[in-house]
């Protein structure tokens, strides 16, 4: 019987998948501090642990044993929900990110490089990714709570309008492949050049709409503190609180690990091909470069108006999506 | 094959489960006072008035309405896109035509204002 | 990976659709730019009449090739049905150059959105496939939802929008449930291969489900009772320029639908379905007439009318034979010319919204414009069935094949109901001629040149076509299929 392979592999394979990423975020929410911190003359986090390196243990922690709360007049299973969902979607993307050239066998079987290596996978990553915003606005809805409501409006607003640029830059990418298989998407990287070199637009395009399709700054409307306390989590605390800003932190790493497979070649490297875990290593290491590009955007942009951020979206992005599309396909048509 | 997308359905069942647990064994890990005030809407230390749920500007009715149409427009290029080196002219053409009455409505709703939020 | 095989699509025989939806996408933009939305309304015209001119000439040429996988065909019927729809949309246009600008509603909108409406109505005739039908009905349903809804500052109108689109979604969520049944029992969405299907098996419950409820889709969309309640407020609250327009065109789009659907995918269960046609006819005519004679408004008498006018078109259907079809193109273009003429002339005399459709407001109308109510009166005497103008060949031809088709019973309760038709019809005309106007009646607005022409060609056409009905009648046997 080969269930192992086709059952007990994939429920390892993804167990592992969700465990890091969780870990990742844990993390990732240390260093984003502790890199603002810098920015801003700062020393972050450094009591818990050497240079504060348990921080995010201690964080969550702290999460775990608050007291739940559900506001009375919120919409219970809704307010539920929401969290569930935010967790649960951030992370199923990465079924089908494929982590280096090839994969290795344990016992006689098989362990893929990717855990589903669809045919459709970079629409399947377009649409579990866009899930998001249901967390978001359903939160903001169930909570009843003004500045709740407010923040989701916005953030739904937000996020599906930066989701337009996002898909229009998606086709010119398999307009120049010709597959939305991610593995085919990094083999034509491998035969031609990488293609940030290609379609440079279409991955400064994905770039800023990533960063409001995540709702990172400078596009965090949703959440001005200044103005809408939390935005749609004013009503979240603990755990379902941490369920959001996790939400939030694995999409980011989500957005790197798009943009490293679809511009930046993915796990190809220098030795890539022969030591398949050199591929993992130059994967992560991309991830991590973008996720750096984004915390340093957020420590020195400031954030944007709520007009400036749509007009910007329908009026400049879009028609540069568009025509950039236009001129590919023209291109390769010729 | 649908065989493999049963690793994809086997990631959303360990999700979703992760998410379960991470969502229910604190419950009972916290303390458990419950109070009036303490489940009352927040409203920055007011007393809360009034429902949220109230009529919302009808601009963001509009970018729902625009992004349906839009996204179903993106969707359709998806397909187009992965055999277009097989359409080759034909394909551009045609694509040109969508895009093209795409261009019209995209004209249209600048025009009238349904993109301005003043 | 295998080479793409492009089918060969036939666009010539879509071309006059094309020109339509051109025309329309091109009315819209250009409406952003121009304030004189009168060369808008000149515009669409010219567009309309060019589909016309060049949808008769593949007629005569390359002719009868289904296009794009045999989803859709420009045959002599939907050459036909072409033809009816571009004439309403020609004399709406006209109509609408004059009254828009009255009422204050002059907007680029209502041009293009008739354009697109007309292209739903004509894809809708060349339709051979449930999908083609689906999507020609929805283009023309929610471009006609939109219309009646145009003058957002009333209410009636804004009620007309709002109860059209409910009652229209409601119908076409009857309509595809009706075809995804009919697809389930077939296995096919095209006429064709339903019809041999149905015809080789045994009947399938499933199907016959299915064609109950396509009919009662496109008896709500043809406003036949029991699905009639929409229609009286619809027509009555939009404005008159766009009754004009869906009273005609969403009606024959139906029927040429519904017409071409019964006769090639379920001649199989014609007898039940011609048992349930003749039953609808009875009761819409009936009621149809019943309630307009208690109407004390124009517009509403003649929405009532209208549906009236269903009921005995229906008739024709019922008959479910050539003749019957003949008699319903014959029928639908005669309809077209003197329902659009009645409406014109009521939108003429309508001072502002709502204000000059009243009865009584008709009356002295013969002193005051001796011209506008020789038409009115032109108009009603052939709704009525007078000869020897149109609509009196019109119902001839419709009773005859009823009789032919052993429905004599049927023909009997259609010219009773004519009779019955009389009264309200004959009511208007009295107003017009034998009552003196009120004291305080408003002054009669000038009708604008683009009116007249209406006016006129309208008129014309219900005289000629009542003088000599063998030319049309000709031109009817061209328009039927298979």
């Amino acid at each position: 019987m080969d269930w192992i392979q086709t059952l007990l592999i994939p429920i390892v394979y993804s167990t592992i998948l969700v465990v890091i990423l969780l870990t990742g975020f844990a993390y990732l929410s240390y260093v984003e501090r502790k890199l603002v911190a810098r920015f801003t003359m700062r020393f972050g986090p450094n009591r818990a642990g050497p240079f504060g390196l348990l921080q995010p243990l201690a964080d969550a922690l702290k999460m775990m044993f608050k007291e739940e709360l559900s506001p009375k007049n919120a919409d219970l299973p809704v307010y539920l929900l929401a969290p569930f969902l935010a967790i649960s979607t951030a992370v199923i993307g990465w079924a089908v990110f494929p982590f280096a050239s090839r994969g290795f066998s344990v016992l006689g079987y098989s362990v893929p490089p990717v855990l589903a290596d669809v045919n459709i996978g970079l629409l399947y990553v377009a649409a579990v990714t866009s899930i998001g915003s249901y967390a978001v606005v359903l939160a903001g809805w169930s909570s009843n709570n003004k500045y709740s409501l407010l923040g989701a409006l916005r953030a739904g607003a937000q996020m599906v309008s930066y989701e337009l640029p996002l898909g229009l830059t998606l086709v010119a990418v398999i307009l120049v492949v010709g597959s939305m298989n991610m593995t085919e998407i990094i083999q034509y990287q491998l035969d031609h050049t990488w293609l940030i070199v290609l379609q440079p637009f279409a991955a400064i395009i994905f770039f800023i709409a990533g960063l409001a399709e995540s709702n990172r700054s400078p596009f965090d409307l949703p959440e001005t503190e200044n103005e809408l306390v939390s935005g749609y989590i004013t009503e979240y605390g603990g755990i379902r609180f941490a369920a959001f800003f996790m939400g939030e932190y694995i999409h980011m790493i989500t957005f790197g690990a798009i943009i490293s497979i679809l511009f930046l070649g993915g796990w190809s490297g220098p030795g890539a091909d022969a030591v398949p875990f050199l591929g993992l290593v130059y994967f992560i290491l991309k991830i991590a470069l973008m996720i750096f590009m984004m915390i340093w955007v957020r420590a020195s942009v400031p954030r944007v108006r709520y007009d400036q951020l749509m007009r910007f979206c329908w009026k400049f992005l879009m028609p540069l999506a568009l025509l950039n599309l236009v001129v590919t396909a023209i291109v390769i048509a010729l | 094959m649908p065989a493999d997308y049963l690793p994809i359905l086997i990631m959303l069942v360990v999700a979703a489960l992760f998410a379960l647990v991470a969502l229910i064994v604190p419950y009972y890990m916290g303390p458990r006072n419950p109070s009036t005030s303490k489940s009352d809407t927040y409203e920055s230390g007011k007393l809360p008035f009034g429902t949220a749920r109230r009529q919302v500007p009808i601009h963001y009715y509009m970018v729902a309405m625009l992004f349906m149409m839009f996204d179903i427009e993106v969707i359709f290029f998806y397909p187009w896109a992965v055999i277009f080196r097989q359409l080759k002219i034909f394909g551009l053409i045609e694509m040109g035509v969508f895009v093209a009455i795409l261009l019209v409505g995209y004209v249209y709703i600048w025009k009238k204002g349904a993109l301005e939020w003043d | 990976m295998t080479a793409i095989e492009i089918p060969a699509l036939n666009f010539a025989a879509l071309l006059p659709l094309f020109i339509v939806v051109g025309t329309g996408l091109l009315v819209v933009v250009l409406d952003l730019f121009i304030a004189d939305k009168k060369s808008l309304g000149w515009l669409s015209l010219f567009g309309v009449i060019l589909a016309a001119i060049v949808g008769n000439m593949q007629q005569g040429g390359a002719g009868f090739d289904p296009a794009f996988q045999n989803v859709s065909l420009l045959d002599g019927y939907a050459n036909f049905f072409n033809i009816i729809f571009l004439s309403t949309a020609a004399l709406s246009i006209l109509v609408a150059l004059g009254y828009l600008g009255r009422v204050g509603l002059h907007r680029g909108e209502y041009y293009a959105l008739l354009l697109f409406a007309t292209s739903g109505m004509m894809a809708m005739g060349m339709a051979t496939d449930l999908m083609v039908v689906f999507i020609g009905l929805e283009t023309m349903s929610i471009a006609l939802y939109v219309m009646s809804a145009l003058n957002r500052h009333s209410r009636p109108s804004g009620e007309a929008g709002i109860k059209y689109f409910l009652m229209g979604s409601f119908a076409s969520a009857f309509l595809l449930y009706g075809m995804a049944l009919t697809y389930g029992a077939t296995g096919s969405t095209n006429f064709s291969d339903i019809g041999s299907v149905l015809t080789a098996g045994t009947v399938a419950p499933m199907a016959m489900l299915g064609l109950g409820l396509l009919l009662v889709g496109f008896a709500f969309k043809v406003a036949a009772v029991p699905f009639q309640w929409w229609t009286p407020d619809v027509y009555h609250g939009a404005p008159t320029a766009v009754t004009t327009f869906m009273s005609v065109g969403a009606k024959a789009a139906g029927f040429a639908t519904l017409m071409r659907l019964l006769m090639v995918s379920f001649p199989a269960f014609a007898v039940d379905w011609q048992l349930a046609i003749a039953v609808l006819a009875v009761l819409t005519m009936t009621l149809g007439n019943v309630a307009a004679l208690a109407q004390k408004d124009v517009k509403r008498m003649l929405a009532y009318s209208s549906i009236a006018h269903a009921g005995y078109i229906l008739v024709g259907v019922a008959a479910a034979t050539t003749e019957g079809i003949k008699s319903v193109l014959f029928y639908l273009l005669i309809y077209a010319f003197m329902n659009i003429g009645a409406f014109a002339v009521v939108g003429v005399l309508e001072q502002k919204e709502a204000i000059g459709t009243k009865l009584t407001e008709y009356a002295g109308l013969a002193r005051k414009n001796p011209w506008l109510a020789m038409v009115m009166a032109l108009f009603l005497f052939s709704l009525t069935g007078f000869p020897p103008l149109a609509g009196f060949w019109g119902k001839l031809y419709i009773f005859r094949a009823a009789v032919n088709a052993d429905l004599t019973w049927l023909a009997v309760v259609a010219v009773i109901n004519s009779g019955v038709a009389a009264f309200y019809y004959l009511s208007v005309i009295v107003q017009m001629y034998m009552k003196p106007a009120a004291d305080d009646a408003p002054e009669i607005l000038p009708s604008t040149p683009a009116t007249r022409i209406a006016l006129a060609v309208a008129g014309l056409a219900v005289v000629l076509i009542g003088i000599l009905p063998a030319s049309l009648v000709d031109m009817v046997a061209k328009g039927v299929f298979g």
